[in-house]
């Protein structure tokens, strides 16, 4: 039991998973909470193997309580790391609801994949926002996408790819999810997952849309352009033929 | 066969990427090149609807087992064509509308990729696709009615759509867990073929499993095009671009009956979520037709104008005519993308001249002319009672239709004899000189309109569902029990003969002006319409307060 307490710090159960925002909070470069993000629901799941234990019944609701608790905060967050690591949050605690149903270690370490590689590109973007206007802050700048397009394109793309929009594999990670919960906790998962959907227009409509506040900087790279849409293009490829369409 | 079936949502796919690999070159060169992938996805969908004629049988192609499929049957033949069609006017039209906007090439890709997820949608085969498809359309056309990224009602707009397609993916993608757990495939035909055999073996709480998938697709349905009161969004999409509005009035928002109509085997055993789709569409239609002739802007109009036209294709759909409300779909689809396409023509010209007919007085005492006469109004009202249900019952009859066994004919044919009145009364109020001439001349036209549009219904009954079975079932499903049906077609025949006795009496001795006092209870109606049943102030209401929670949440944990 105290190893899965433990496990409950990497696979983050409320009010453990203050640990994880803490740290990512703390960490200041992006790219330490990237490498956060990856690694720290992996740590969990390989203390999960270790453990061996049966989880107990009321860790299912724990995790959708924490996940929708998670998902309503995300509503109001601005500061980009932070939101990354809010939604980074509410989907991973959801990993429980697999591992109660049985499911096998690399399952549970494909889906928390699917639910940390796009928040870790959204803590990686963090990086080209602050070295513009010195906060990643949604609202701050606005209307990116009238002289940043592909900063604007990138972002937008990672962002849906984060809320498990189809044809991300976070959808058909979702379905998995559906498939071994109850009723109640279905619909509380569909719930959740409108609410991410919700909390990234939000999000985009902070960056993106609205009228430009600032003059024009450079936008970035087409390397760096290619280098997210190929990393997203095979994300998609990989979650396709990995998860086989959820169901 | 199968090539063409994975080319329909290829093509616009294709366009769309290299569109986005060409972005920097000329704007002409853009549009050429997605005008050209557009003609060539109609092209296409002619031809697999050609091949589905000549071949006569369904194909289903798949790229993994259970999910990546489609599948080519009637219903998805007539859908594409129709789609296909559409989006080409679209993309032609937008070539110059859109070419002093910001983001030109941004609009283009998003509009092919709209092209290619609602082909997506209308081909898919299995649930998985299906999702992947319903939900990616809700996505892209949140983009597209926010292109014009500078204005703020744009964005609140394309948001409030957004969500409200995001609250009926849920119940869709509910509906495709429980049928894949149910069934044990996500493949439409062998889903269809499972129902078939065992359609009550399973139950959830005590209800049947059918009925409750049934309801989750209704629901889906109804968000997606705008049901009451899950309509709210739909008239104030205006703030998008105008071919957006046309692809989205003529096109999108009809998926609702496609996916009832898609999922048609299911809704035989569902007779009781089929009554609940009469009532819905029934109700959303006499208050998106209230709304819309309150309004005082063209465009918001036409938008509450598709609201009423969804809620009579729901009607269509709970009396068990799925085929007729694929038919009125691609009516009304191809005459509100007309509307939308010249609705800035016609606020030109009404810039230029109103429009508005002037009054007898002013004819009487300005114009100087003497009043026209008119027919007598007993004759009129019994004219406009009885000719419309002599042309309907007869062309009924001429289609062999069973008046006793298919009572959603007999209802349709309620709308159909008000909708007939309703114009004829329109003629008798007009003051011309030869009134017997044009009341002729209107019923002619009436009677050509009803003999075609029964003549092309029966057609696309035949044509969607060559199982004459199963649209007799679903028929079956929607009826309701004999006493019921035959006390309420009473009830109905005589509130419509005394209604229009009464309607003609007052308009013939002058009365039906003289009510328009304002009333406190006239002006507690009118307030409630100008603020559209509060339905919007409620769900902003509910979008505040979660938002004030969600503060108040981050505020006592500290933002982590």
């Amino acid at each position: 039991m105290t190893l899965l307490l433990i496990t409950s710090l990497f696979l983050p159960l409320f009010p453990l998973s203050i640990v994880l925002n803490g740290a990512l909070t703390t960490l200041r470069h992006p790219a330490a909470r990237c490498a956060v993000l990856l690694l720290w629901p992996q740590l969990g799941i390989g203390l999960l193997s270790i453990a061996q234990h049966a989880i107990p019944s009321y860790f299912v609701p724990w995790a959708l309580l924490t996940s929708g608790l998670y998902a309503l905060r995300l509503l109001t967050v601005r500061d980009m790391g932070r939101w990354a690591g809010l939604l980074a949050t509410s989907g991973l605690a959801l990993t429980w609801a697999l591992a109660a149903a049985g499911a096998d270690s690399m399952d549970l370490r494909l889906f928390a994949f699917w639910f940390s590689l796009p928040h870790a590109l959204m803590a990686l973007l963090v990086l080209p926002l602050t070295r513009r206007f010195g906060a990643a802050y949604a609202g701050l700048q606005g209307g990116l996408i009238g002289h940043l397009p592909r900063l604007s394109g990138v972002l937008t793309v990672t962002a849906l790819a984060a809320v498990a929009t189809p044809p991300f594999p976070g959808f058909f990670g979702l379905l998995r999810v559906l498939h071994v919960l109850d009723w109640a906790g279905a619909v509380t998962v569909l719930f959740i997952w409108l609410t991410w959907g919700w909390a990234a227009t939000k999000l985009l409509q902070g960056f993106v849309f609205g009228a430009e506040r600032m003059e024009s900087d450079t936008d970035i790279g087409r390397a760096s352009t290619l280098a997210f849409a190929g990393m997203l293009g095979v994300f998609i490829a990989v979650g396709l033929y990995s998860t086989g369409g959820g169901l | 066969m199968d090539k063409l079936i994975v080319l329909l949502p290829a093509t616009p796919l294709l366009s769309a990427l290299l569109i986005t690999l060409l972005a920097d070159r000329s704007r002409r060169r853009i549009a050429r090149l997605s005008v050209g992938f557009s003609v060539l996805t109609f092209l296409l969908a002619a031809a697999s609807l050609a091949f589905y004629l000549a071949e006569g049988r369904p194909q289903w192609a798949s790229f993994a087992p259970g999910w990546g499929s489609l599948y080519l049957d009637p219903l998805t033949s007539v859908m594409s064509l129709m789609v296909a069609g559409i989006s080409l006017v679209v993309h032609v039209y937008s070539v110059r509308y859109m070419a002093e906007e910001a983001g030109y090439t941004r609009f283009y890709i998003l509009l092919d990729l709209m092209a290619a997820a609602i082909l997506l949608m209308v081909a898919a085969g299995d649930l998985v696709t299906l999702l992947v498809a319903w939900h990616l359309i809700g996505v892209l056309l949140y983009f597209l009615l926010g292109h014009n990224a500078m204005r703020p009602a744009a964005q609140r707009y394309a948001f409030w759509t957004f969500l409200t397609y995001r609250l009926g993916d849920l119940p869709l993608v509910l509906a495709a867990v429980l049928l894949y757990e149910t069934y044990g495939t996500a493949v439409l035909p062998t889903l269809f073929e499972r129902i078939a055999a065992a359609p009550d073996a399973h139950t959830v709480a005590g209800i049947p499993m059918l009925t409750v998938v049934a309801l989750l697709v209704a629901l889906a349905a109804f968000a997606r095009s705008a049901q009451f009161p899950l309509h709210t969004w739909l008239p104030y999409t205006m703030e998008g671009p105008t071919p957006v509005s046309a692809l989205m009035h003529a096109g999108i928002v009809n998926a609702g009956g496609f996916i009832i109509n898609r999922f048609a085997p299911m809704f035989v055993h569902a007779g009781g979520v089929l009554h609940l789709v009469f009532a819905v569409g029934l109700v959303t239609a006499i208050l998106g037709s209230i709304l819309m002739l309150t309004q005082n802007d063209i465009k918001k109009s036409l938008g509450y104008s598709t609201m009423g036209q969804m809620g009579f294709m729901f009607v269509e759909c709970g009396v068990g005519a799925f085929s007729l409300a694929i038919y009125h779909l691609i009516a009304h689809g191809l005459f509100k993308g007309t509307l939308f396409l010249g609705a800035g023509s016609v606020i030109g010209n009404a810039r230029k001249h109103d429009g508005v007919p002037h009054d007898d007085v002013y004819t009487f005492v300005v114009e100087r002319k003497p009043l026209a006469p008119r027919l007598p109004w007993v004759l009129a009202a019994v004219i406009t009672v009885v000719v419309p249900l002599l042309v309907l019952g007869a062309s009924r009859w001429l289609m062999g239709g069973d008046s006793v066994g298919e009572q959603g004919g007999i209802i349709l044919l309620f709308f159909g004899w008000v909708t007939g009145a309703q114009l004829l009364f329109a003629t008798y109020r007009l003051r011309v000189d030869s009134p017997w001439r044009l009341m002729a001349m209107i019923i002619l036209s009436l009677i050509i309109v009803v003999a075609g549009y029964t003549l092309i219904e029966h057609g696309f009954d035949l044509f969607l569902y060559p199982d004459r079975e199963l649209s007799e079932r679903i028929y079956a499903a929607a009826s309701l029990p004999l006493a019921t049906f035959e006390v309420l077609v009473m009830i109905l025949a005589a509130t419509i003969v005394v209604g229009w006795i009464a309607t003609y009496y007052a308009a013939a001795n002058g009365r039906a002006h003289r009510g328009s006092d304002a009333s406190p209870l006239r002006l507690a109606f009118y307030s409630l319409i100008s603020r559209e049943f509060y339905v919007a102030d409620v769900y902003a209401w509910l979008t505040q307060a979660t938002l004030g929670l969600s503060r108040r949440l981050n505020v006592w944990s500290r933002w982590v």
